[in-house]
């Protein structure tokens, strides 16, 4: 009997979905034993399908993307009393990723940007018909239902989609990180690891062999939760935390600023340099983490 | 609140256990008066403090987080207090982003024979907080 399932998609990019379907062969394994029965991000389903069935009727259900809209958590309430088993497929719908960034300003802020001030508008003018109503800020999925299955990433590696879904298969669920992302980044590293130099991304060409911190670039890898195999580092890009956490930490960003104050040497820069050269240290530390951090959204009053 | 309605700030401090903890403890053995708003938690040293602690305090609802240190130089652990400095400036940043006056952290370097400095800094510190009113995540009803 081929496993039920169904998938939805809530504000998001679609690269969870696509990181799926990105699992090649290990895609032959794996559809003869589901039975899609919801798959809006690729067929046209309407919600009214989702609705009609009995609930708990279906195996098991994934998400992906964050609520954005009451229409979007509507969706993931629903979903949630059909399914039996809830997994959430990528950081935004795991911790409320890079959306989650728009908790440092209100909607209403962000809808005049887009809408309003940003460069290539000609005719302003925020949408109100039909849409449905936005958020005022974004919560993780997990405070809005409960969740079995937690799959990190931005988006999710193919091979952990291919992993999770044939051990749930056989009933087991996917093991817990034990450890952060420099403990299987093969970058080499030094006993101590100083840094005497910040610098950004786009300063210099890295070293390919060598620590990324230890060469001055700010990699969240000592914040960031083992998974993904260290692809950015290993390209000589600096880990930006899209995994989310690592083992006992409660906030990823908090973690890294503790992690960046332990190995930036205070003789070569003081703390308002590194201040400055962070720049901004939101954005920096909770690229993709905000909405789950202890603070979790701005708390400036409306002027 | 206090009894007569004024706004009386809450403050966590937390303090080395080698310099500031001391200092704290001078000035209360010399009788000093310094203002009750503040609960002052020891810890080893300066830079045990997590930023995560900071960000919780903030989010039960503290109007104000004190750290204090050793001077520069003195650390009992030779380097705790730069790296405390380091991260307490970009968590400063951090909760200025998230719409919090970054006055309302504070970090000063008190010694134990400093029990006066600690006594001004707190009243100076609950007069500023007075001054900025409850913090936004207070959980004190208005």
């Amino acid at each position: 009997m081929p496993v039920t399932v169904a998938m939805v998609s809530l504000a998001s990019c679609w690269g969870c979905y696509q990181s799926l379907l990105d699992t090649h062969e290990a895609l032959l394994d794996i559809l003869p034993q589901l039975d899609i029965k919801f798959w809006h991000t690729v067929t046209d389903f309407k919600y009214k399908d989702l609705e009609s069935y009995k609930d708990g009727s279906i195996d098991v259900g994934i998400v992906e993307g964050v609520c954005r809209t009451e229409e979007d958590v509507h969706i993931l309430k629903t979903l949630r009393k059909k399914c039996k088993t809830l997994i959430s497929l990528g950081t935004c719908s795991t911790y409320g990723g890079i959306y989650g960034l728009l908790n440092l300003t209100t909607i209403d802020q962000a809808l005049k940007r887009k809408f309003v001030e940003a460069e290539s508008v000609q005719e302003p003018n925020i949408p109100e018909e039909d849409v449905p109503k936005m958020l005022d800020f974004i919560v993780p999925n997990r405070k809005i239902v409960d969740f079995e299955v937690f799959l990190p990433g931005c988006p999710v590696v193919s091979k952990d989609i291919a992993d999770a879904i044939l051990g749930l298969l056989k009933g087991e669920l996917p093991k817990p990180p034990v450890r952060t992302l420099c403990d299987e980044c093969p970058r080499e590293k030094s006993e101590v690891i100083t840094i005497k130099q910040l610098k950004r991304d786009y300063e210099g060409i890295p070293d390919p062999k060598k620590c990324l911190l230890e060469q001055g670039y700010i990699c969240m890898g000592p914040a960031t939760r083992e998974g993904c195999g260290a692809l950015c580092p290993k390209a000589g890009m600096p880990c930006r935390g899209c995994y989310g956490p690592g083992p006992n930490v409660i906030d990823q960003g908090a973690k890294m600023i503790s992690a960046l104050g332990s190995i930036v040497d205070y003789e070569s820069i003081s703390p308002e340099e590194l201040v400055e050269k962070v720049g901004d240290v939101a954005g920096t530390f909770y690229n993709f983490f905000l909405p789950s951090g202890i603070i979790s959204k701005t708390v400036r009053k409306a002027k | 609140m206090g009894g007569n309605g004024e706004f009386e700030p809450r403050i966590v401090g937390i303090l080395c256990n080698w310099c500031t903890y001391a200092g704290a403890d001078m000035a209360g053995t010399s009788r000093m008066q310094y203002p009750p708003n503040v609960r002052f938690i020891r810890v080893m040293c300066s830079s045990r403090v997590d930023p995560q602690f900071i960000l919780k305090a903030f989010e039960l609802g503290a109007d104000g987080v004190f750290i204090g240190g050793c001077h520069h130089g003195d650390c009992h652990y030779v380097t705790g207090n730069y790296r405390a400095e380091e991260r307490i400036k970009l968590v400063r940043k951090l909760i200025e982003q998230l719409g919090i006056e970054p006055e309302r952290l504070r970090l000063e370097w008190i010694s134990a024979s400093e029990g006066n400095v600690l006594v001004e800094v707190m009243n100076d510190f609950v007069k500023k907080l007075k001054e900025l009113g409850p913090s936004p995540l207070s959980k004190d009803k208005e």
